[in-house]
């Protein structure tokens, strides 16, 4: 094609650019500044889907904050639920994170890995606080490899699961007793698709990596290194969802539903038991009160003993401008007063100290979220985050679809999982 | 272009001004699409991370490729797409052209809503289709009301495949209606009815007098959508969900590229090289397509 | 003209209604589920077209969690911005390669023609960081440059262009006007259809972006509609009528923008705008 000599000149600079640019993948500003400095400056505030319902309380929270340290001026930025990931890799990738960002461990793992998160236990300033938090809570939020805990424990979250008493009457099950254990769960789903005639499926959704962890499946080796979820205890799990699925166990667009898809499944009464969060009672009340009526509230099947949590933390980015009052409005946002009235306005649990054994959590007040609160607050002592904090969006899709090939027997249970391992193995070798 | 031959500018506008004219878009252009890509060429033989600058590793993200299962699926889809969409957009905007061409009643009206589905954003348009064809959406509700029974359309493979497929059809009508009407604004109506007077039925009419008139129309839409259909994305995303679909088997080319080369661990490198390809692919159809509507009209 | 018989007629209106109803029917019925009350079923067989009580609660639910107004004027001045430097853009650009000789000029087209093939998933980081050395990031400038002359409407105005008979501009070339004067006086005033398709083009690409506007903008506050509405979904997924509600607040706009431009929108098809 003829590209004429100028165009060439034009063109050659751009290119060699634009080779010179991808040398430099992690932002780099400079140092940083100490972190044992003053509490001065301006920071960045990112949270994570919650201007919606508590506008309010954060901006409570930052006035009373830069009261407390006039020369802080504290800017809050909150993100929509999707895409979240994307906008912390544009940010980072560009040294543009904001100076304090809201992280669950599967997030803080990437970014601590390329150096753009503050290791906490490294620096004095960070550091002395951790005995405020409960010591799972701390090393909840500390990433195999990478020798530290990388954020502020937050907010906990621990599932409850909910099931339908009127279709487990309807299915001749007794609606006082839920299933407990996977042998439970797997004899109940068994009786209700027999006595449904497939109508009715117990459960929405596909066995997650939070199901295998439960199940008491070894997930990873000790280090962290390498996947084990093929075991045999892992293999037998899914075997067992495969007959159930077989049998109509499984909701007929289980595998592709999403946990929101699930979760309308539930309300519109086609799906006996979902896992939730208190969150749901107010949806329940207001968009399905006959559901409501008959709501059954349990804790999902379990052999291990210990439930899974859900856990959220604040870290500080590493070369924050103002790390002094970046830590400071940190440890503030998630001291155990701020943590305690946070869990007062929603159904979330606090990571700190001591927390947990106020009677706001200890003594039900009779209404159904109190029930709910006090059996959550209890189950999550000793309560273990199941997902492995390296396992990256992309294994998790690899999993997930390893597993509906199994179910459609494309592959043998054995097979998938031996599939799913070696390609997750392999993407964190790259990694 | 044709008939520059007497081009009065020649003698005028050796300097500057072409160049003045063509600065801001030619600086865009350039700037956010093709040095971006630029940067995608090269970094489609390193492994860059999202977080992380790579070292160059020459072939090696084409050949992980051909080990990829899922690059096969959506290669397959891909195509697939572009064969089952491609033949019902040249067509049935053709149509839907002729419906709306003459001058009656009303037609202002159809013309402008045929038009709706083309103005929303795909996002909405999926929003909606998704809960339509819901299990107890409107689609299903319909047909339970007829006795029929309910149809899983968001649960199976090929099932939300052609769903999307639909979408994106529908969708099309009316952006390729238009280009129709264009064309077909061209047609004299003469040449229409003396094929009436000589007895010619509409087939025959539609088959000996519009196709050969707006056949290089229809090369033209027929570029369009496959290089559009090829690039398929936000319909099969939104309606089969993030991770394409039962077990992935709905994944796309573009899908693929997005699920690989996103996220705080994407494999940009690899996402690079798939981008690659996805742009050869549309290259070389786009290519044929051109190539035979140089047949049909020697210069 | 050939005079149309009775029932051929009546056929023909037949057909015009059933696509009208498979094209508007969707969103109808996206709109009678977002009016709607929670206390009607919208799970009933058959249908229900019309909700029972209609109400608008949800229309106000949706605005009691996002800033629809704050978030609608940031997208309108997105788009608006989009739709003058597409035109001015595109048609100058347009102009250039249709109607002026010059050297490079192919190389010029084919950089628009390029572009118009490269896959804009794969670059969407490239151009963030791009903007970051801009220092453009989080600015409603950064969410239109991407796309303030796109490719695809470059190459529908020098179509439009070259379809313009040269003796019109011959006359004007022998009276001494420049190229700039011809380019506004000639060139211009006969594209108008042309210009209103771009100018369509231009306000709902910018107004249906989601993907961009997410990565490049962070405070909340400069937020456009579609990314703004997304905080409905993750919030509310439960809730199909809040959803609905947010998707038609999301193409209300566009519907009415192009039933008022659609005069100019089909006379500017007739131009021959579009076509090869």
């Amino acid at each position: 094609m003829p590209i004429s000599r100028r165009t060439t000149a034009a063109i050659l600079p751009l290119l060699l650019s634009s080779m010179a640019l991808t040398g430099c993948g992690g932002g780099d500003d400079g140092g940083g500044s100490r972190a044992d400095g003053k509490i001065e400056g301006k920071i960045r505030f990112q949270t994570w889907n919650l201007r919606a319902n508590f506008k309010d309380y954060f901006n409570g929270l930052i006035d009373a904050f830069e009261k407390k340290y006039p020369d802080v001026k504290v800017t809050w930025l909150d993100q929509p639920a999707e895409n979240y990931a994307e906008k912390l890799s544009a940010d980072a990738g560009s040294g543009n994170l904001p100076d304090v960002v809201n992280v669950s461990p599967d997030l803080a793992h990437p970014l601590a890995k390329a150096g753009v998160l503050m290791n906490l236990d490294r620096e004095k300033a960070s550091s002395r606080y951790r005995s405020e938090y409960t010591p799972e809570a701390w090393r909840g939020n500390a990433l195999p490899g990478l020798d530290g805990t990388y954020a502020f424990p937050w907010y906990l979250n621990t599932g409850p699961m909910f099931y339908n008493k009127a279709l487990f009457r309807k299915a001749g099950l007794d609606p006082a007793d839920p299933p407990r254990s996977y042998d439970e769960l797997f004899s109940a789903a068994d009786t209700m698709a027999r006595a449904t005639d497939g109508e009715v499926a117990t459960l929405a959704g596909t066995p997650s990596v939070e199901d295998f962890g439960r199940y008491g499946v070894q997930l990873m080796n000790g280090d962290a290194t390498a996947f084990t979820y093929n075991e045999r205890k892992g293999v037998e799990l899914l075997t067992r969802y495969k007959k159930l699925y077989d049998k109509g166990g499984l909701d007929g667009q289980a595998l592709t539903n999403t946990p929101e898809k699930a979760g309308q499944k539930f309300l519109e009464q086609k799906v006996a038991m979902n896992p939730g969060s208190a969150h749901d009672l107010e949806t329940f009340k207001r968009d399905a009160p006959s559901l409501y009526k008959n709501l059954g509230i349990t804790e999902a099947p379990n052999n291990t003993g210990k439930p899974n949590m859900y856990v959220m933390g604040l870290a500080v980015k590493e070369n924050s401008e103002h790390k002094a009052a970046a830590i400071a409005f940190a440890h503030f946002v998630t001291d155990g007063r701020n943590q305690e009235s946070f869990a007062h306005q929603v159904a979330i649990f606090p990571s700190t100290r001591g927390s947990l054994d106020k009677p706001y959590w200890t003594h039900d007040d009779g209404t159904d979220e109190g029930r709910v609160r006090v059996a959550s607050a209890k189950l999550l002592k000793g309560a273990v985050n199941y997902t492995p904090v390296v396992m990256s969006d992309e294994m998790k899709t690899v999993l997930q679809n390893e597993v509906a090939k199994a179910l459609q027997g494309k592959k043998s249970p054995k097979e998938a999982l031996d599939d799913a391992v070696a390609q997750s193995n392999k993407l964190l070798q790259q990694g | 272009m044709r008939r520059h031959s007497t081009a009065p500018a020649s003698r005028t506008h050796r300097a500057a001004s072409p160049w003045l004219f063509l600065l801001p878009g030619l600086a865009v252009v350039t700037a956010f699409t093709l040095y971006p890509f630029l940067t995608t060429v090269h970094q489609a033989f390193t492994d860059t991370r999202t977080l992380t600058g790579g070292s160059w590793v020459g072939l090696e993200n084409f050949r992980t490729m051909l080990d990829d299962e899922q690059f096969t699926v959506g290669l397959r889809n891909s195509l697939l797409y572009v064969v089952m969409v491609v033949p019902c957009t040249v067509l049935l905007p053709l149509l839907l052209a002729l419906l709306v061409r003459r001058q009656i009643p009303g037609v202002t009206f159809f013309r402008a809503a045929f038009y709706t589905p083309v103005v929303a954003s795909v996002v909405v348009v999926s929003l909606i289709w998704a809960w339509m064809l819901d299990d107890r959406g409107l689609v299903n509700g319909i047909l339970t009301f007829l006795g029929a029974s309910p149809v899983a359309f968001l649960g199976d493979q090929w099932l939300l495949l052609f769903s999307a497929m639909a979408l994106t059809v529908w969708k099309g009508l009316g952006y390729y209606m238009i280009i129709y009407l264009a064309a077909l604004a061209n047609v004299p109506p003469e040449l229409h009815e003396a094929a009436a007077v000589d007895g010619a039925g509409a087939v025959r009419r539609f088959l000996s007098v519009t196709v050969p008139a707006v056949r290089s129309t229809m090369v033209l839409v027929g570029a369009l959508s496959s290089v559009a259909a090829f690039k398929v994305f936000s319909e099969v995303y939104l309606l089969a969900g993030p991770t394409g679909g039962p077990a992935g088997q709905d994944t796309t080319l573009v899908m693929l590229v997005q699920r690989v080369g996103t996220g705080l661990n994407g494999r940009v490198g690899y996402a690079s090289a798939l981008s690659l390809v996805v742009f050869a692919i549309t290259l070389v159809l786009m290519l044929l397509v051109l190539r035979a509507d140089r047949r049909e009209e020697p210069t | 003209m050939r005079r149309a018989s009775g029932w051929e007629k009546a056929l023909r209106y037949l057909l015009l209604l059933a696509v009208l109803a498979l094209t508007v029917g969707p969103f109808l019925w996206q709109l009678s589920t977002s009016l709607k009350g929670t206390t009607e079923d919208i799970y009933t067989s058959p249908p229900a077209f019309l909700p029972e009580h209609p109400t608008l609660d949800n229309y106000s639910g949706v605005a009691d969690i996002v800033p629809v107004w704050d978030y609608a004027l940031n997208s309108l001045k997105v788009a608006v911005a989009n739709v003058l430097t597409n035109c001015v853009g595109a048609a100058m650009a347009g102009y250039a390669l249709a109607r002026l000789r010059f050297r490079g000029r192919k190389a010029a087209g084919l950089a628009f023609v390029m572009a118009l093939l490269v896959p804009l998933e794969s670059i969407i980081i490239a151009q963030f960081t791009t903007m970051r050395e801009l220092e453009l990031n989080n600015t409603l400038t950064a969410v239109v440059l991407p796309g303030a002359v796109s490719a695809l409407n470059v190459l529908l105005m020098r179509n439009a262009f070259a379809a313009l008979p040269y003796e019109v501009e011959e006359a004007a070339v022998i009276d001494g006007a420049n190229v700039w004067q011809r380019f506004l006086r000639i060139g211009l005033p006969s594209v108008k259809g042309t210009l209103a398709v771009v100018a369509i083009f231009a306000f709902m690409g910018a107004w249906d972006d989601f993907l961009w506007p997410l990565i490049v903008l962070s405070d909340s506050d400069k937020f456009t509609l579609t990314v703004g509405l997304n905080y409905l979904h993750g919030t509310f997924a439960n809730n199909p009528r809040l959803v609905a509600a947010g998707t038609i607040i999301a193409v209300a706009p566009l519907i009415v923008m192009f039933a008022c431009l659609q005069r100019y929108f089909f006379r500017g098809v007739g131009e021959g705008a579009i076509k090869g």
